[in-house]
Formats: structure tokens, sequence, C-alpha cells
């Protein structure tokens, strides 16, 4: 019986692994069709402008949730601000842009740098705060920044371009589809080895022994302060990363795009459904709730035509399931669909009666 | 000094909404250990209960408080008993996602039904106001401030006075000693959303009166009640009426600053949360439990 589970969990653990390999593979070759030789040797067009506005969107939650993994996963803060350093790194890049005309290569390295040193500051005081207390204390960051960025002015301009946006010359190259895409899936590469370097490192030791137990980690000789504020920045360093991407591949960047409230939640409920605290589980449900997000929101290829309910309804039916579904995962999965494929057990009844009588009053 | 005079008359009557905001807010989040991101959702249930009853009905917005509380109750209670109920174990990560979806999937009900226009309830008494020398006190505000205290000193009788209120002080203290005694968990746990849920109910209707309301027009309301009771402290309802008139202060005074002090709201009230957080954990009112 244990031996039978056992090897039926390896072959889940093998299906996953091929699986995952061909999603990557293809997601990493299929835009070259779109080069101008391939096109010319009659490939089969596999990417059109949807599929990488798509796929770019999907790198990029990759990047996200998994850099959230390191706060709020492996640390086990629950980082509810984390949007604030993806709009730091749009406006960090876009400025220096738009404003300083710097080059888009030149100006990409420093988002992530604003991102950290703004994260490490305001980290300082809001990770003495444990719990409840610093969720919304860093709530209360995500919501104050992209506040101050619309609304600071000096000398009656506007200096971050305002409540009207901030505008960013286009990007002269060829395939820039293809180059934004690839830099996006590059910055989810950097996010995932880090992340992996982390769980082998001291430091990501470290890290742990902070979840568990803070107290025991400073005992065991953890400069717990230090360590959290190094993860907290590093997690805003990635976030600003993708953010700094985003502003020149959007070309448009405004409090509503750069600072979007659902975005915290969405990378949060990305690592939850993945599996928290792993290396691959974060990209794997950034995955598959961005493609249920698209798919709910319509733009997708293959749509779901729903009677009695009208173009205008449909986004907003579209959060309501995504919100039903938030509570049933938090309800029925609390470990993530990684769960299932870990070897330690299998989605069945028994599983969801369980995990709902382990946490239930 | 009349100047200063006005400001502190406004800065209170802008607290009572924070306070009935506040009560139900601090409720759940001391006796349930709950931050409750689905409050603001709930308070705009109630504003559109109220705004409901006043232009089908004509009914006295004032009126219609009791509606929104008894409503809210029976929705919170539900909610709590239901849903909310099955994670009380889980990490707080996960009441946080839990309420989040809550609050989620009640903004866009509310927008399926209501649609994103801006909803105002203007009764005939509502330009009016009471002249005090050069301040002028607007009729609802005062009344809104009236009705918020009113509230609180509700909450705080059930809470001390009644046995539903006994046994909410004791689950507060120790769930499973609470359990021992005989007092039915789940039914206590979900009252006291219920009850937190109807004092939302009571500061929707509140702010229907003084703003136009939208569905997501709570949002900005749920942050702000954090603030309110970590400002007074947090396990008394008298700390929250504290909490949310100095929070009313703070923003009008906050608003009279030269420039665009207005714009800066939501920093102003993350600011002073953060600073009162670092140097004085337990409130303006409270004791270090």
């Amino acid at each position: 019986m244990i031996s039978s589970t056992i090897s039926s969990n390896r072959r889940w653990r093998r299906i996953f692994l091929v699986l995952g390999a061909v999603v990557a593979a293809y997601a990493v070759l299929a835009p070259l069709t779109s080069l101008d030789f391939a096109q010319s040797a009659n490939v089969p067009l596999l990417a059109d402008r949807l599929w990488f506005r798509l796929a770019t969107y999907i790198a990029m939650f990759i990047v996200m949730a998994t850099a959230w993994n390191i706060i709020g996963g492996i640390t086990g803060y629950a980082a509810f601000g984390n949007v604030a350093f993806f709009g730091i790194g749009a406006y960090t890049t876009g400025m220096l842009i738009a404003k300083a005309k710097w080059p888009f290569l030149v100006a990409l390295p420093l988002a992530p740098v604003v991102s950290a040193a703004f994260a490490a500051l305001v980290g300082l005081p809001l990770l003495r705060l444990r719990g409840h207390y610093f969720a919304v204390a860093s709530l209360g960051v995500g919501v104050a920044v992209g506040e101050l960025v619309q609304n600071i002015d000096y000398g009656g301009q506007p200096v971050f371009g305002g409540a009207s946006g901030l505008f960013l010359p286009i990007l002269s190259i060829n395939n820039r589809g293809l180059f934004f895409f690839y830099l996006m899936v590059a910055a989810a590469a950097i996010a995932i080895a880090v992340t992996w370097w982390v769980l082998r490192s001291r430091f990501g030791y470290g890290l742990i022994a902070i979840r568990e137990n803070e107290e025991a980690a400073a005992v065991i000789g953890v400069n717990t302060t230090a360590y959290k504020v190094a993860a907290y920045a590093l997690a805003a360093a990635l976030t600003g990363l993708a953010g700094g991407i985003f502003s020149q591949w959007n070309v448009f960047i405004n409090q509503d795009n750069a600072f979007p409230i659902e975005y915290n939640v969405q990378m949060i409920l990305m690592a939850l459904l993945g599996g928290t605290g792993t290396v691959f589980g974060p990209a794997a449900g950034a995955v598959l709730l961005q493609l249920l997000i698209q798919f709910l929101g319509g733009s997708l290829p293959i749509t779901l035509n729903l009677p009695f309910v009208s173009d205008t309804a449909r986004p907003i039916l579209a959060q309501v399931i995504l919100g039903l579904l938030l509570i049933l995962v938090v309800i029925f999965v609390p470990r993530g669909v990684i769960d299932f494929f870990g070897g330690r057990t299998r989605l069945s009844l028994s599983y969801l009666r369980r995990s709902l009588r382990e946490t239930s009053l | 000094m009349a100047d200063f005079v006005q400001l502190v008359i406004l800065g209170l009557l802008a607290g009572g909404v924070y306070v009935a905001v506040g009560v139900g807010f601090g409720l759940v989040w001391g006796v349930l250990n709950i931050v409750n991101l689905a409050h603001g959702a709930l308070v705009i249930v109630g504003g559109y209960i109220t705004w409901q009853l006043f232009s089908a009905f004509h009914l006295d917005p004032f009126l219609t408080l009791p509606v929104d509380a008894v409503a809210l109750f029976v929705i919170g209670y539900a909610l709590q008993r239901g849903v909310i109920n099955r994670i009380i174990r889980a990490p707080l990560l996960f009441t946080f996602l839990l309420t989040f979806g809550v609050n989620l999937v009640i903004i866009n009900i509310l927008l399926l039904i209501f649609g994103s226009d801006f909803r105002s309830v203007t009764p005939h008494y509502s330009g009016q106001g009471l002249e005090l020398g050069s301040v002028v006190v607007p009729y609802v505000r005062l009344a809104s401030l009236a009705a918020a205290i009113l509230l609180a000193a509700g909450l705080a009788f059930v809470l001390n006075r009644t046995r539903i209120g006994l046994a909410i002080h004791a689950i507060s203290s120790d769930r499973d000693a609470a359990q021992l005694v005989g007092i039915d968990l789940r039914h206590a746990y979900a009252v006291t959303y219920g009850l937190g849920a109807a004092c939302a109910g009571v500061a929707g209707g509140l702010i229907a009166l003084i703003q136009a309301i939208t569905p997501t027009a709570g949002e900005p309301y749920t942050l702000q009640a954090f603030v309110v009771v970590i400002l007074g402290g947090l396990g008394r309802v008298s700390a929250t009426v504290v909490g949310g008139l100095a929070f009313g202060l703070v923003e009008v005074f906050g608003q009279s600053i030269p420039g665009s002090g207005s714009v800066f709201a939501n920093a102003i009230a993350f600011g002073l949360m953060v600073v009162v957080l670092v140097t004085r954990p337990q409130g303006l009112m409270g004791r270090l439990r």
C-alpha cells in the first residue's frame, strides 16, 4: 500500500516535471516562429501579438509571485503591499527614460536597486511589527506610495507625471514583442534561480528559522533584523525588475497600472496555489492563475460563452468567480496544489475533509 | 482661534463616521483575531440598503439604520458560520486572503446589481446646519456623530451587560476554557462577527448621508478602520471611540495644511499608524496586555 503510493507519487512527479519542461520549451521556442527568416521559410506562426502579450504577463507574474515567496513563503512575513516595489521599479525606469533620456538597458538595472533601497528603508521599522500589524502596515505602504507618486507636485508641476501618467518613448527595435518576452522570461529565470540559491544557503536556513520561531532563531545566532530586511529587499529588487521591464514594454505608466492593488493579492494567491516556500510552486501557480484570469476576462482565444451574461457584466462576473476561487483555495487546499506532486499526499475527498478539519472551529 | 475651534468641531464630526466604522472592525479583530478585509464592503452594503429604502420608499435615512444593522447582522452571522469559521485555526495569512475573497465577491455582486454609478442620499434637511457664531455645523454631521456614539454605547451595553456579551468576553480571553464551560463556540463566533457587521451596516448608512457611494467606496474605510483601532488601542469599545475621534481630528487638520494636503489622506493615515505602532503599540487608551 505504502510502496504503491510512493511509486504513484514518483510517477506523478515525473509527469509533472515532463509537463513543466514541455511548457517551458514551448514558451521559449514558439516566439522564434515569428522571426522573419522563420516566416520566409513557411514555419507556421505559433506566437502572434496576443500570444506575446499573454506570455509576457505570465512571466511578469512568475517574477512577482516568486519574489513574494521569498518574504512571504520562506520568511513567513505576510507582505501585503509588494505592488509598491513593482510601481517603484516601473517609475524609476520610466522617469530615467522619459525625463533623463537614459537608454532603456542602462535605466533598467536601477529599478531593482531603487526598489531594494526603498524596501530596506521602510523594512527597518515595518519588520519590527509582526502578524496582522506587519500585513496591514505593508498594505498601507502599497496604497500610500501609489498615492504619493500620483500627487507629488514641485513648483506646481507634477513630478512623476501626475494623474495623466508618464509616457515613455517607444523602443525602436525589431521584434519588440519577442524582445520584451525574453527579457521578462530572463527576469523570471533570475527570480527562480535566486529562490533556489536562497533555499540552499545559510541565509535561507536563517529565514526558515525566523519563519518557524523568531525568538529561537535569534537565540541560535541569526541576526533576525538583518535577515528579514535582506529578504524584504531581495523580494523588492526582483519585483522592481519586473516593474522596470513593464514600464518600457507598456510605454505608458500611471497609478492604475503601476500600483494595482489587486496584484498584491494575486501574487500571494499564486504562491499559495502553487505552494509557498518551494522553488517552482509560485511559478506554477502564476501560470495557472494568470491563464484563469485571462480566460475569465475573455482575452484567450478559447472563451466561455455564458447565457444571460452581457459583455459589461462579464469582467465583473470574472471577479466574483476569482473571489470564490480564493475562498475555496484558502479553505480546502491551504498548502497549494504542489502538495499533490511532492510525494506526500493525493487529491481526494478525505484530503479536503482533513484540511477542513485542521483549521475549522 | 475661530479657525482652530472650527477645525476641532469639524474634526470631531468627521470622527463620528470613523467611530462607527472602527467599533465593528475592532470587535472582530479583538475577539476573533481576524483582520476583516471585507469590513469596507460590508459598510457599503449598509450604504446601499439605506439608499434603496430612501429612494424607493422615501424613508428617513436615520430610520433605516436599524434595518441596516439587522440585515448586516444576518449576513455577518451566516458568513462567519458558513465560511470564516472554517479557517479559524489557520495562520493569519489565510484569514487575510479569505476575507479579501469575501470582499471581492461582495463588491462585484454590488456592481452587478447597482452598477458603478454614484448614489447619494439627500434628505430635505441635508443642506441645513446649526450656526454657532462663525461656525456652521451641518445637522447631518451632528446627527451622524450622535448616532455613532449611540452605536458604540449600544455595543458596549451588549458586550458588558448581556449573556452573549459575557460569552464573547469568555471566548476572547480563552477559547478552550470557554468551550469547557459550555459556550457554543460556533454560535458565539458567528454572533461576534454578526455584531461587527451590524456596526459596519450602520456606519454605511451614515456614510451614504455624507458622501456619494459606489460599490468600491468602502475600500478606504477598511484601512482607516485599522488605523482607528490601532490609534485607540485594541480590546475596548471606548478606546475605539477615542481613536475614531482622534482620527477625524488628524484628517481635518491634515487637510487644512496648505498645499495639496487633502489628497494625501491615505499617506497621512498610514504614516500616523506606523508612528503609533512603533512608539506606543498599545494605542492612546490601551493597556499593555
